[in-house]
């Protein structure tokens, strides 16, 4: 089966800054893809890439098994919601109805009135006099309106409040086990994903740091506890990501290729936030990156 | 994608509409009005015949009206700055091109469509004023033969359909490039009123080359007739040299005759007895009178050329604003 996205050293250039660098991604068919990162990492000009709102500077790009272009028939199948929620703030969630009726092929507007109806929205009330949360939920159901195979989110629920952000994520779980339908969504907070996505993309710096099913990932990477000692067999048979030193214990996020035997260390499962914040800190401190050291005793 | 465009721009086309429709009742009643004054005034001064100085007689209509007809001369930047500024850069501003560009339709589609309607809009609406200024002004067109004059040639015929599809071409350009609202408004004006003036002001009177009448002293005057534009005029010398003081500023001249220009011995004569001072130009060698101009009969050609420099420029923008919109990302 083709992947949903699949990026081979994509590049993006702006005049002085390099916004994405060799980013090499596969997202599967039918998954939720949390693309997570701090400000400025990247995530918005991957997304706009995805969507064809910005041309690559290098690098291969293939979404749902096309080159994103300007193209009817691209489009169609994309639902790209930009991180301001940009609607027309004079017209109402029905005139949204009818401009999405007349600028797609494919389009289900009963789908979004129910929705919205359901939520208590009006549908004849300015989209610009809405909350945040609500106009995020009319972005939504307008954006699922075209039935499309991808959908990509920019911090869809930045602008939400927790209740609110429960059901925008629970509509999106809903819309993917309906089947057909791949999401990316992007978030700087790791909380606000677990729960709903199946699949990670982490950028930091611009650069992708890791990529894949959630589930393996988790699998793959261990947290060891142990006394403050030499750790060069550690580093000989491991990917080591992070390492938290005091003066007499240390703490170290590895990626594993096979048991880990040291008995002077404790292994433990790691969770999806320490995995994250473990890269993060990584990219933070890039050289050397595997003398990362949090504490104040030296 | 027409749709979008009447639901986000209708009330701007009601408002335009509904202005449009008092100036034309204005403009309807007091034209006929001013109509009527003048056939009754060309009747009597036929009884007396003295309709050979009529203009410098009659007045038509009021100032106040006649103010604000001359007024119109803004429209076609109006039109610029309120539908061509913001007609991108207000999507660009708040974001909604993204929203636009991401439903199944093309940015050229999206492009074609916005910019297609706020021509064909400015072109209707800027004709449509034009076309009452025209109808207006007719009798005064008649009286004082003045239609090549800034002010006249400006705000008649077809020449603001031209300014009005440029201003908007300019406005939609300028938002494309700076993706924001208000500096491109700014814009349009500084550009357009500037290249206004400056076509207007220092390219016009070149595009025909003009007519010189050359009168010799002691020959039947003769002077052009109707609406002509006058460039130049003055007195032709020994050698068939044209004399003339085109710029103001340059010393006195008498019928464009600059008086420096004149034999001493006659100068005094310009002042105080003109009609000896023929006989005495004559008797130095002087041959006559010239006058340069642009006949009444080219004024349409004058038009055309005015409005296709402007439709031109016009097209130019949007090639500009194609190329900018469609390979700069959103």
């Amino acid at each position: 089966m083709t992947p949903a996205i699949e990026t081979r050293g994509l590049t993006k250039r702006y005049r002085k800054v390099t916004a994405l660098t060799d980013c090499t991604i596969t997202v599967p068919e039918g998954r939720i893809s949390a693309l997570i990162g701090p400000n400025g990492a990247g995530k918005t000009t991957l997304l706009r890439l995805l969507g064809g709102l910005a041309r690559p500077s290098g690098g291969e790009v293939a979404v749902l098994g096309g080159t994103p272009r300007q193209n009817p028939a691209f489009l169609a199948e994309i639902g790209f919601v930009a991180q301001e929620i940009p609607l027309y703030r004079r017209l109402t969630a029905e005139d949204h109805i009818a401009v999405g009726a007349h600028l797609n092929r494919r389009w289900d507007g009963t789908s979004v009135r129910q929705r919205l109806e359901s939520l208590n929205i009006r549908l004849d009330q300015k989209v610009g006099t809405l909350s945040g949360g609500q106009r995020a939920q009319v972005a939504l159901a307008l954006t699922l309106a075209k039935r499309p195979r991808l959908l990509l989110l920019d911090e869809p629920v930045a602008a939400l409040d927790p209740l609110a952000r429960r059901q925008f994520l629970a509509h999106l779980a809903e819309a993917v086990a309906a089947g057909g339908l791949t999401v990316v969504l992007s978030s700087h907070l790791v909380a606000d994903l677990e729960r709903t996505c199946d699949h990670l993309i982490l950028l930091a710096a611009s650069r992708v740091q890791l990529c894949g099913d959630i589930d393996t990932l988790l699998a793959q990477h261990q947290v060891l506890v142990g006394p403050a000692k030499d750790i060069t067999a550690i580093e000989r048979d491991h990917t080591l990501v992070q390492a938290v030193r005091t003066a007499r214990q240390q703490t170290l996020l590895i990626r594993r290729n096979g048991p880990v035997i040291d008995p002077a260390f404790e292994a433990a499962d790691v969770g999806l936030e320490e995995l994250v914040l473990g890269y993060m800190g990584q990219a933070a401190q890039p050289v050397p990156a595997h003398l990362t050291t949090v504490g104040e005793d030296q | 994608m027409t749709w979008l465009v009447w639901r986000l721009y209708r009330n701007q086309a009601y408002l335009a509409a509904a202005a449009l429709a008092v100036f034309a009742v204005l403009v309807v009643i007091t034209g006929r009005q001013m109509a009527s004054q003048y056939q009754s005034a060309l009747a009597s001064c036929a009884v007396s015949h003295s309709c050979s100085t009529l203009a410098s007689r009659l007045t038509l209509g009021t100032p106040l009206l006649s103010f604000l007809v001359t007024l119109t001369v803004v429209v076609p930047c109006l039109l610029g700055v309120f539908w061509g500024g913001p007609l991108v850069a207000r999507e660009f501003e708040t974001g909604t091109s993204q929203f636009a560009w991401t439903q199944s339709i093309t940015r050229g589609r999206w492009l074609t469509v916005k910019i297609g309607w706020a021509l064909l809009a400015a072109a209707a609406w800027g004709g449509a004023v034009s076309a009452l200024v025209t109808w207006w002004s007719s009798p005064a067109n008649a009286l004082n033969q003045q239609n090549f004059q800034a002010g006249q040639f400006d705000i008649q015929g077809i020449v603001p359909i031209g300014y009005a599809l440029f201003a908007v071409a300019l406005g939609v350009s300028a938002g494309a490039l700076l993706r924001r609202t208000v500096p491109a408004m700014a814009i349009t004006i500084v550009v357009f009123t500037f290249l206004r003036l400056v076509i207007g002001q220092d390219l016009r009177s070149h595009y025909l080359t003009a007519v010189t009448i050359i009168n010799r002293f002691g020959h039947h005057m003769r002077t052009p007739t109707g609406s002509y534009w006058l460039v130049s005029q003055g007195l032709v010398g020994r050698a068939g040299q044209l004399l003339s003081a085109p710029t103001l500023g340059s010393g006195l001249a008498v019928n464009g005759v600059p008086v420096s220009e004149m034999p001493s011995v006659c100068r005094p004569l310009a002042f105080q007895n003109p009609i000896k001072l023929i006989p005495c130009l004559a008797s130095h060698g002087y041959r006559g009178f010239f006058t340069t101009y642009q006949p009444a009969s080219r004024y349409w050609a004058f038009q055309g050329i005015e409005t296709g420099i402007f439709v031109l420029l016009a097209v130019a923008l949007i090639a500009v604003t194609a190329v900018v919109v469609l390979r700069r990302d959103a």
